[in-house]
């Protein structure tokens, strides 16, 4: 289960004070603060942040402690390893402990692409806040001179975030300095380095997910991430980086055929990572290349396993490129599963249609809006077709659209 | 792009050509063994599929000393009784000593015709596996390969192709002589370039590349119109001279009113029935669950 978090326990404390009577409230065992958590509001699971402030806000407040974010890689994994590397800089930031496994490229090279993060957090932007603070009008929004009561009102909040400072902010067109980087403790499992032997036994688990599940579990005993480590020594988050799962370098032919012989191995792999991440205070992110898997169940079956879930479809190279709707933004975000932790239902995102951008100070996912449509082409429906279509709506619905009005 | 591909790949480059039954890519392969080795480079080819007369037509020039033509077409399985390569030896240690068997210390170029022979008899995995390796080890600089798309699945062709750095797709053109060709790029920075032009090759196997094929077909990009000015050719006047919009400026509004009203009137939200509640003592203003003092 994951590490919940006992109530503010402050007020409580204030208010025995003023009791008449001499009842005490039994209040839990504070856990010890661990830097760069948060409690959730909406259950009380501990968070931390992914790195990038509009998943936070997507995934309900942040990453909760002992789950698995999944990540549905985009075409030339550029944005899917955008987002990894977000979440271990945040980790690098936020002094947690780092574990990369990669069976491309070397982890010591992912380390080396960290973005750096943006430590003066005055700087940081927002023209969203609602401008009811300050008394003069503001300068960069221009006075409405007829509709001036609607001066102050917010603008549409387009740009998801949440509204606390929790996750930290990165300039993507600099690396992070070799300094902040070393500070932080990272395990690395290059799969090369690992010479896996045939096992003798049939396991349904491949050799190279065995080696990095053992050797996952044993940097959480050897450090002490796990949750039943006596609490005597204070406590770190480890953060968890999976890059590329399933590919053909891990030794899976799971993108290679339709129907693969290891059917079970990438899936046994997630059953044990997510058994051993709700034992100990650590978070996953797991990467997928799910654009060459073709079997469409063994992929529901994946997101499944997993606590979190989302999709990233680049535009870059598809039609939808040139696509006017979509000139804005490089491609669209498509939330797979959002986790119940503890409870029975879950707070799903607000809007379906998500596209994200990523500028160079901010990864940004935003609602996608249709733009006016300014042309001449713009057909304007004549008030008899309105009519009928009323008529229609109100009464069975007959689906044709073209129908004009019907006379009963 | 066509060109700058043929002009040299980056160390550790992987550059695939792939190809369909209606278009062959052999061509273009040879294009690219030709400008390699004009730029002096030792090139071997794994050649599994024609043989080396075949491959060695029309490839001329006093550099054809540097091309080494590894034959494994007349006994890729093995089946007599010293084959000089098959192709169950395709791993790194086996290719690493077969390219270093014959050349030199300078990194050679790979060229393997075609991948797909490959990949119908050591599984997919094993092949990405062993191209990694090659690629990072220090004995082959660059390799090319041909790839038949249609003849795998389309999660093994994308497999091998998202290992790939760079991607071109042949297909036949509209007129005879010429081809499409599709190019994916991704440089080490991550950034993915794309294109689309039409080659056609000339005697000695250089590349004339054309332009980029017109739009034609199915996409049609729409002209815009131009706009026409609404307030041209009527009979009365709808423009405006600069004293007249000035005058229109200086003209107070009916529900302007002045900048002190405005904002009191912006800013009025308090004090129009707000309720202040201070919870005291006996409210059971409690954050917590009720049930967790049970001792359960």
């Amino acid at each position: 289960m994951a590490a919940p978090m006992s109530g503010v326990g402050e007020a409580s404390a204030e208010r025995s004070s003023f009791n008449a009577t001499s009842f005490q409230k039994k209040t839990r065992s504070r856990l010890i603060s661990i830097p760069g958590t948060r409690p959730s509001v909406q259950n009380g699971q501990l968070l931390v942040s992914t790195g990038v402030t509009s998943l936070d806000y997507l995934l309900g407040g942040g990453l909760a402690v002992g789950t698995v974010l999944l990540i549905e890689e985009d075409r030339y994994d550029s944005y899917s390893r955008m987002i990894l590397k977000y979440f271990l800089a945040e980790g690098v930031v936020c002094r947690h402990e780092l574990f990369v496994a990669a069976a491309q490229d070397n982890p010591d090279d992912i380390l080396q692409e960290l973005p750096a993060p943006i430590l003066d957090d005055v700087a940081i932007h927002k023209p969203v806040e609602q401008p009811r603070l300050s008394c003069e009008p503001q300068d960069s929004m221009d006075a409405m001179k007829i509709a001036w009561r609607y001066q102050n009102l917010p603008k549409v909040q387009s740009a998801l975030a949440s509204s606390s400072r929790f996750g930290h902010y990165y300039d993507v067109s600099k690396t992070m300095e070799p300094e902040i980087r070393q500070a932080a403790k990272c395990h690395r499992f290059y799969l090369p380095e690992h010479p896996t032997q045939s096992s003798p036994t049939h396991s349904t688990m491949l050799e190279s997910y065995s080696a990095l599940l053992k050797s996952l579990q044993d940097v959480i005993h050897r450090e002490g991430f796990d949750v039943a480590a006596p609490m005597t020594k204070s406590r770190n988050i480890l953060r968890i980086g999976l890059h590329s799962l399933g590919s053909a370098l891990w030794g899976d032919d799971l993108c290679c055929h339709d129907n693969p012989n290891n059917v079970h191995a990438l899936t046994s792999f997630l059953y044990g990572l997510r058994a051993l991440l709700r034992s100990s205070l650590s978070v996953a992110v797991v990467t997928v290349p799910s654009h060459l898997i073709q079997d469409r169940a063994l992929m529901g079956s994946i997101t499944r396993l997993c606590d979190n879930a989302i999709a990233l479809e680049s535009f870059k190279g598809s039609e939808r490129e040139t696509n006017p709707l979509y000139k804005d933004y490089h491609g669209l975000l498509h939330v797979r599963q959002v986790p119940h932790l503890n409870c029975l239902a879950s707070k799903l995102p607000d809007h379906k249609d998500l596209a994200f951008k990523l500028k160079r100070k901010q990864f940004s996912i935003e609602r996608l809006h249709l733009p006016p449509d300014l042309s001449e082409t713009v057909s304007r429906v004549s008030r008899g077709e309105l009519a009928g279509a009323a008529t229609m709506a109100s009464g069975c619905s007959f689906g044709t659209s073209g129908n004009k009005h019907l006379d009963f | 792009m066509l060109t700058e591909l043929l002009q040299g790949t980056d160390a550790g480059g992987f550059l695939i050509i792939q190809d369909s039954a209606s278009y062959s890519g052999r061509h273009l392969l040879k294009s690219f063994i030709n400008a390699a080795l004009h730029r002096e480079e030792a090139v071997h080819v794994l050649g599994f599929e024609v043989s080396e007369e075949e491959l060695k037509d029309g490839l001329k020039g006093a550099s054809i000393h540097r091309l080494h033509f590894h034959n494994v077409y007349t006994d890729p399985l093995g089946w007599t009784h010293n084959p000089a390569f098959t192709v169950y030896q395709f791993c790194s240690e086996g290719v690493t000593q077969l390219v270093k068997q014959t050349s030199q210390s300078k990194p050679v170029t790979l060229v393997i015709d075609s991948l797909s022979w490959i990949l119908r008899h050591v599984g997919p995995p094993a092949v990405c596996k062993t191209l990694q390796q090659l690629r990072k080890g220090g004995a082959v600089r660059a390799i090319i390969g041909l790839l038949h798309a249609d003849m795998h699945q389309r999660g093994t062709v994308g497999s091998v192709c998202h290992m790939a750095t760079s991607v071109i797709t042949v297909a036949p053109g509209m007129k005879g002589d010429e081809a499409v060709a599709k190019i994916t790029k991704r440089s080490k920075s991550g950034k993915v370039m794309q294109d689309e032009e039409i080659f056609s090759f000339k005697e000695d196997f250089t590349v004339v590349v054309q332009n980029r094929p017109s739009q034609l077909g199915l996409k049609q990009t729409e002209t815009e119109e131009r706009e026409t000015d609404p307030t041209a050719n009527l009979t009365f006047n709808l423009r405006l001279s600069d004293t007249e919009r000035e005058a229109k400026e200086k003209l107070a509004l009916p529900f302007v009113f002045s900048k002190e009203k405005k904002t009191a009137l912006l800013h009025s939200g308090r004090g129009s029935g707000r309720i202040l509640y201070e919870p005291d003592a006996n409210d059971d203003y409690d954050q917590e669950d009720p049930d967790d003092d049970l001792d359960v």
